[in-house]
C-alpha cells in the first residue's frame, strides 16, 4: 500500500507539470481552432532559455519564468501574426497542423545548431532534495513545479472567466461571427491567446528543464503526450486538460510500479480509448467554434 | 531522330566511356604507383542523433591526420581525409561510402559512429573489398554480419561492458559481496543485454535477483520505477542504461533517498563531463561504469595523443571525449599495418589485422575473424568527482570504493 500511495504522489506531481504544458495547447485550440504541434518545441525552447539564465546568470528557474514568459508571449504573438493569422477559416485546423509543425522543426533546427544534441538539465541546488512526510517522499523540485503549474493555471482560469479579455475569448470561442458583430476584435484575441499559450510553454519549459533532461529533439515525445492529454480532457477545455494530465501522470506511475514500465503507456492508452468510446468529446469536451 | 544524329550520339557515348575508363585506369595506376596523397574517406554524423559523438570522432580523425602528416605522412605520403555528413541516417551512410569509393576513389575508408550506421556501411565496404576499421560499431549487429573486413577499434564488444565489474565484485570475499540485486534496464540493444549478461553471472554466483524490469525508451520519468526498485531493498543495482535514463535513475535515487551499496550503470555514467553536470558532482561518488579509454592510461601513444589533442583543441585531459580517442585509434591501427607491411593495400590490411596484437591508445587490440575484439573494458568508478579506472589492478589508478557513499543531495 505504501508503494501505491507513493506512486500516486509522484504521479500527481508529475501530472501537474503536464497540466501546465497542456494548458497552452488546449487554449490555442479553444480560441483559434489551431492544433499547435509546436507547443512541445516551444516548451523545449523555454527549457533552454531557463537553462541559459540559470547557467550563465545564476537566475533560479522559478524566478527566470518572470523573464522568459513575457519574452515567449511576444514570440507567440509574432508567430501568430506571421504564420497563423493568414490561415483561412475553413481549412484552419488542417493547415495549422502543417504550419505549426514547420515552426516546431524550425525551433528544433535552431536549437540543434546552437546547442547540438547534448542533453541538458537545469541542475538547481534543490534538484535532488525531498521532503519526508510521514514516510512518504515529496521531491522538492516537483512540489515547486506542481505549485507553479497550479498557480499559472488558476491565473489563466481567472483571466478567462473574470476579465474583459476572457469574455472576448469565450465569445469568440462560442460564436466568432456574433462576437465580431458585438465589437470583439477576434484577430487581437487570437494573437493574445497564442501569446498566452507560448507564455505557458515558457513556464512549463522552465519546470520541465529541472525535472527532466532535454535536448532539441525532446519535443517529439512531449507533443504526443500533450495531444493525448487534451484529447482525453476534451479539446479546448482547460479544466479537462488539468484532470486528464493528473490522470495520466497518476495512472502511468501506478501502472509502472504495479504492472510493468513496458505496459504502463499501453495500459493508459487502453483506458483512453475506453473513455473516448463512451465520451468521444473527451472528459470535459466542449463544442469548439472557430475564430478568425 | 535522324540516322546521323543517332550515330553522333553513339560516338559521343563511346568517347565518354573510353575517357571514363582511361581516367579510372589512370587514377588506379596513380594510386598503385603511390603518387600523391593517401585519400581516406569517412562518413560521420554532424546532424541528427549522433551529431555529438560524430563531432568527437571527427576531432580524433583530424588529430591523427595532423600528427601523422607532421611525422612525414603514411609511407611517405601525406594523408588527406574526406569527411562527409550522414545526418545519422543508415541510408545516407551507405550512399556516402558508395560515393567515397566509386566517385572519389579513396584509397581507404574509416568507420562512422554507432552500430546502427556501422553495420550497413561495413557491408558496403566489404562488397568493394575495403578494410573497415571502425571506432564505435561495437554492438552485436555489426559482428552478426560476419564480415571479414571489420575491425572494431575498442578493447571489447559493447555487450561485455559489465564483465570487469562482475569479475571484480566476484573477487571480493563472500561476506563483502551483495546478497541481492535489482536490474532496471532500458529497452535498447546496447543496454538491457549488458544487464542480462551480468545478471546471469551474478545469479550463478548466488546473488539473488529481487527485481528486474525493462523500461521503454520514451519513459521520461523513472521515479516510480526507482521507487519500485527501492521497495525491494537490493544491495546492488545494475542498470543497463544509455545516457538520459542513467541521469534520471540517479536523480530519482537521490530524491527517494535510496542508496544501494553497489551501483553500476553501463552507459551515461561513463561520460566524464556530462554525468556530473546532469546529476550533480556530489552525487557521482561510488558509481561504477565501464570504459574503453581514460586520460591517464599508459596505452601506446596515449600521452602523445593527449598532448596533441590539448594543443589542437585546448581544454583538459579529463574533458576529452573517448570518441576522439577511439577515432584516433583507427588511424593508429592502419599506421601500424603500413609500418609493419610497407603497404596500405586493403587486402593486406585485412589479412594482416587478423593476426597479432595492435598497439593503440585503446590498448593492445586483437580481433576474432569477424572483427570482435578479444580484450576487456576497464572498470571505472567516480571517486572524488573524477572518473577513475579501478580494475583490473594493472591499470587501476585507485582502489574501488565500496560500499557506495551516501548521496550528497
Amino acid at each position: 500500500m505504501h508503494l501505491f500511495i507513493q506512486a500516486c504522489i509522484l504521479g500527481l506531481l508529475t501530472g501537474g507539470v503536464y497540466a501546465l504544458m497542456a494548458s497552452g495547447l488546449t487554449l490555442a485550440f479553444g480560441i483559434m481552432r489551431v492544433i499547435n504541434v509546436a507547443q512541445g518545441a516551444l516548451i523545449i525552447l523555454g527549457a533552454y532559455a531557463s537553462y541559459i539564465l540559470f547557467t550563465h546568470f545564476q537566475i533560479d528557474p522559478f524566478v527566470g519564468v518572470l523573464v522568459i514568459a513575457p519574452a515567449m508571449f511576444v514570440l507567440g504573438v509574432a508567430l501568430q501574426l506571421a504564420f497563423l493569422r493568414v490561415l483561412r477559416d475553413q481549412e484552419r485546423e488542417e493547415l495549422s497542423l502543417l504550419v505549426t509543425w514547420a515552426i516546431a522543426l524550425g525551433i528544433e533546427g535552431i536549437l540543434s545548431y546552437a546547442y547540438n544534441t547534448t542533453y541538458r538539465s537545469t541542475n538547481t541546488s534543490y534538484a535532488n532534495r525531498a521532503w519526508d512526510v510521514g514516510g512518504y517522499l515529496f521531491p522538492e523540485v516537483r512540489v515547486f513545479a506542481f505549485a507553479l503549474s497550479i498557480g499559472i493555471i488558476v491565473l489563466l482560469w481567472i483571466a478567462l472567466t473574470r476579465t474583459r479579455f476572457g469574455r472576448s475569448v469565450r465569445a469568440t470561442v462560442q460564436n466568432p461571427v456574433s462576437a465580431r458583430l458585438l465589437g470583439v476584435d477576434a484577430a487581437r484575441v487570437s494573437a493574445i491567446g497564442f501569446g498566452l499559450s507560448a507564455a505557458t510553454a515558457a513556464a512549463a519549459g522552465a519546470v520541465f528543464g529541472i525535472v527532466f533532461s532535454f535536448n532539441p529533439g525532446s519535443h517529439y515525445d512531449l507533443i504526443s503526450r500533450l495531444l493525448t492529454i487534451i484529447v482525453l480532457g476534451g479539446l479546448g477545455s482547460l479544466g479537462g486538460a488539468v484532470i486528464a494530465a493528473l490522470f495520466m501522470g497518476t495512472s502511468e506511475a501506478v501502472f509502472q510500479v504495479e504492472i510493468s514500465p513496458t505496459w504502463a503507456p499501453l495500459t493508459f492508452f487502453i483506458l483512453l480509448i475506453a473513455i473516448l468510446l463512451v465520451r468521444p468529446q473527451g472528459l470535459f469536451g466542449v463544442a469548439a467554434r472557430g475564430a478568425a | 531522330m535522324s540516322k546521323r544524329t543517332f550515330k553522333g550520339g553513339l560516338l559521343l557515348l563511346a568517347l565518354a566511356a573510353i575517357a571514363t575508363v582511361a581516367a579510372a585506369t589512370a587514377g588506379a595506376s596513380a594510386r598503385r604507383a603511390g603518387a600523391g596523397p593517401i585519400k581516406i574517406g569517412i562518413s560521420l554524423s554532424f546532424s541528427g542523433d549522433f551529431s555529438d559523438p560524430g563531432k568527437a570522432a571527427k576531432r580524433g580523425y583530424l588529430l591523427w591526420q595532423s600528427v601523422v602528416n607532421s611525422h612525414g605522412g603514411l609511407l611517405g605520403r601525406q594523408v588527406q581525409l574526406k569527411i562527409v555528413d550522414d545526418a545519422s541516417s543508415p541510408n545516407q551512410v551507405v550512399t556516402n561510402y558508395q560515393n567515397l569509393i566509386n566517385r572519389d576513389h579513396v584509397d581507404l575508408v574509416f568507420g562512422p559512429f554507432s552500430t546502427l550506421l556501422t553495420a550497413p556501411a561495413a557491408r558496403m565496404a566489404n562488397r568493394y573489398g575495403y578494410a573497415f576499421v571502425e571506432p564505435s560499431g561495437g554492438g552485436p549487429a555489426v559482428f552478426q554480419e560476419k564480415l571479414p573486413n571489420v575491425f572494431f577499434a575498442q578493447p571489447a564488444p559493447v555487450i561485455n561492458c559489465g564483465d570487469p565489474f562482475a569479475k571484480w565484485l566476484l573477487s571480493l570475499p563472500k561476506s563483502q559481496r551483495p546478497k541481492t540485486a535489482a536490474y532496471p534496464s532500458l529497452d535498447d540493444p546496447f543496454s538491457s543485454p549488458i544487464a542480462d549478461r551480468m545478471r546471469g553471472q551474478f545469479e550463478a554466483a548466488g546473488i539473488k535477483t529481487v527485481y528486474k524490469t525493462i523500461y521503454p525508451p520514451e519513459t521520461t520519468d523513472l521515479t516510480p520505477i526507482v521507487e519500485k526498485v527501492a521497495s525491494k531493498h537490493p544491495d546492488m543495482v545494475v542498470g543497463g542504461t544509455q545516457s538520459v535514463d542513467a541521469y534520471a535513475q540517479v536523480k530519482a535515487m537521490a530524491q527517494l533517498k535510496f542508496n544501494p551499496k553497489f551501483l553500476f550503470l553501463s552507459n551515461g555514467a561513463s561520460s566524464p563531463t556530462e554525468f556530473p553536470d546532469k546529476v550533480g558532482k556530489g552525487n557521482t561518488t561510488g558509481i561504477f561504469s565501464c570504459g574503453d579509454w581514460f586520460p591517464n592510461s599508459n596505452a601506446p601513444g596515449n600521452k602523445q595523443f593527449i598532448a596533441a589533442y590539448l594543443k589542437k583543441y585546448g581544454g583538459n585531459a579529463f574533458g576529452i571525449d573517448s570518441g576522439s580517442a577511439e577515432a584516433y585509434a583507427v588511424g593508429q591501427i592502419v599506421q601500424a599495418v603500413a609500418k609493419r607491411t610497407g603497404s596500405i593495400d586493403n587486402k593486406t590490411i585485412i589479412r594482416t589485422l587478423h593476426s597479432g596484437t595492435w598497439p593503440t591508445v585503446e590498448g593492445n587490440l586483437s580481433w576474432d575473424k569477424y572483427g570482435s575484439p578479444r580484450g576487456s573494458d576497464l572498470l571505472v568508478e567516480w571517486i572524488g568527482g573524477k572518473l577513475l579506472p579501478v580494475y583490473p589492478p594493472s591499470v587501476a589508478l585507485h582502489k574501488p570504493v565500496y560500499p557506495k557513499p551516501a548521496w550528497k543531495g
